[in-house]
């Protein structure tokens, strides 16, 4: 009763505008609730048995990365079964030297696949972008299925094209590359559009009016114009890339997506420690450059 | 004699017959015939939304008219394609405000100008033949812009700007010059620099300008057309055009505040204000 009578009382008068937004409110409130509900009535939101003592457990693990191991490893560590016998000895310090070898080659790997794949994306979306642009008058039956398209590789994953193309072309680097291109050609071509529409329309305008044809227009009033936010949103975009490429390596693109599918099938925390330390330096290097270089363009 | 009828050996560069332009259903131009001959140097005076503008753009093919015949250098509107194309190649335009590209050099603006009788991917890339660069920085010598040739656009002061659209329309080699109030926003001596690069940029070409400014009138025309609500209210030589017509252009007969300034000489409005000794 309280509740409809503030509501009376909202929808009355200078309170009508309000309304909506509150009627808003009231149904994104009743979306999350609905989700909860669901989840709770079939045990979806338990935590597992003894979650803290995993946690704590984890943690630890998490806590000693395995690169330590390079200097401070037990250079004798000594394998032994169950009754005594001695199966073997391993030098940690060397078996963790190897890995972080490995883990440059796949670092490597993965940052080439972002590039590639980013690249191929950026130039795969630019005749889409220029055709979804509204001010720039393509025609309409070129416009509306460029539009689409680029929505619809917006909408799927990178993972579910990597894992398309892995059926296709195999495993390895290529399936990771062309995963990354189709999937960000929709981020590209949609930020290009917003780029183009944005532009100072009296400037093309005047280049139309000495007579140049549409090519000419778009080279000479358009892409001038456009060219240092294109270049902004491709670092923006490509940063993302080289993020989303860490995991294709679960699907068997290789890079650091491989080490981590190992580390966590083998439930070696510390390794998988080591490698998430290399995509955070790997990703915040990345974002500092390329705030440099988009802050000196614009 | 008036001057409507005055035909030049030159030929004619535009006729309007019987136009209405009524974008959006009401009619903003209406003029029942109007001849320009080549040549000839025009200006179009008259308020804002007085259909100046509209004509500038039903000349340049960038506006349409609902009825009439007009006929511009030669060629009958609607154009469409690569025939409205060559038409604005021959049609040098001066624009109010921005209409440079913000992020090119002075020079590459300039060259823009070409761009109607060039063509192919060279002209893509920005990659100009030597003969076009040469007539470029004449073009921008003759504005007196040559020392800043390699200067982006965007640092220019507004003079210096519409000095640059003019640098682009010389390059353009025009037959028929229409300048929508090229002076706007302009300090009195910018305003006068530009309008006299203008008329001297015009000499064997048709010039159609808007100007609001008397004092630029006769620099820049020999015949001043008057329009108001969209109709020709007066079409006359300069000589014979003086302040008064020209305020009663802008004047309403509703004889307010705003009336009593147009009134001429001296602007002087009578405003009573209470006597309080």
């Amino acid at each position: 009763m309280a509740w409809s009578g503030a509501l009376a009382v909202l929808g009355g008068g200078r309170y009508a505008g309000r309304l909506g937004f509150l009627g808003l409110m009231l149904a994104y409130a009743a979306l999350v609730a609905l989700a909860l509900a669901t989840l709770a009535a079939d045990n979806g939101l338990s935590l597992g048995r003894n979650p803290l003592a995993n946690l704590a457990k984890t943690f630890g693990e998490f806590a000693h990365p395995s690169f330590l191991d390079v200097w401070f490893g037990d250079p004798q560590l000594e394998y032994r079964s169950d009754d005594g016998t001695l199966l073997r000895v391993e030098d940690r310090r060397v078996v963790e030297a190897d890995f972080l070898r490995q883990l440059a080659g796949a670092t490597w790997t993965t940052f080439m696949i972002g590039t590639l794949g980013s690249l191929l994306g950026a130039v795969l979306a630019l005749p889409f972008g220029v055709l979804t642009a509204r001010n720039l008058g393509a025609p309409r039956w070129l416009g509306l299925p460029a539009k689409g398209l680029l929505d619809a590789s917006r909408a799927i994953h990178t993972l579910v094209f990597g894992l398309v193309l892995v059926g296709i072309v195999g495993l390895g680097p290529t399936a990771g590359i062309l995963a990354i291109a189709f999937h960000s050609m929709g981020t590209y071509g949609k930020l290009y559009a917003e780029a183009i529409e944005s532009l100072d329309m009296s400037a093309v305008e005047a280049v139309r009016a000495v007579g140049a044809g549409p090519a000419q227009v778009f080279f000479n009033g358009v892409w001038p114009s456009v060219l240092p936010q294109f270049v902004s949103n491709h670092l923006y975009v490509w940063e993302f890339n080289i993020r989303d490429s860490t995991v294709l390596g679960l699907i068997g693109a290789g890079g650091l997506g491989l080490l981590i599918t190992e580390a966590t099938a083998l439930f070696q925390w510390g390794r998988l420690a080591t490698v998430l330390l290399v995509v955070v330096a790997l990703v915040s290097l990345f974002d500092a450059a390329s705030r440099r270089i988009r802050k000196a363009l614009l | 004699m008036n001057a409507a009828a005055k035909v030049s050996p030159g030929g004619t560069a535009a006729s309007l017959e019987g136009i209405v332009c009524a974008p959006g259903g009401k009619p903003v131009l209406d003029v029942d015939a109007l001849h320009i001959a080549q040549g000839e140097r025009i200006a179009l005076v008259g308020p804002n939304g007085a259909g100046k503008s509209t004509l500038l753009r039903l000349l340049s093919g960038f506006a349409r008219a609902e009825r009439g015949v007009a006929t511009v250098l030669g060629r009958r509107l609607p154009l469409a394609g690569r025939e409205l194309r060559a038409l604005r190649g021959e049609i040098g335009q001066v624009l109010q405000g921005l209409h440079l590209v913000q992020r090119l050099s002075v020079l590459d603006n300039v060259l823009i100008g070409a761009l109607g009788r060039l063509s192919g991917w060279r002209t893509w890339a920005r990659w100009h033949r030597v003969a076009d660069i040469a007539e470029a920085e004449a073009a921008l010598r003759a504005v007196g812009l040559l020392a800043r040739a390699d200067h982006r656009v965007d640092r220019l002061s507004g003079g210096e700007r519409q000095k640059v659209a003019v640098a682009r329309m010389l390059m353009q080699r025009p037959r028929l010059i229409l300048a929508d109030e090229p002076t706007a926003a302009l300090d009195p001596r910018a305003a006068a620099e530009v309008c006299a690069l203008l008329a001297e940029a015009a000499r064997g070409a048709t010039l159609v300008t808007v100007v609001h400014n008397p004092s630029l009138l006769p620099l820049l025309a020999g015949r001043v057309i008057g329009f108001r609500q969209g109709r020709i209210a007066f079409d006359l030589p300069v000589t014979q055009v003086d302040d008064q017509r020209l305020l009663g252009l802008y004047r309403t007969d509703e004889g307010s505040l705003v009336d009593q300034f147009l009134t001429e000489p001296p602007v002087r409005p009578r405003i009573h204000f209470p006597d309080y000794q």
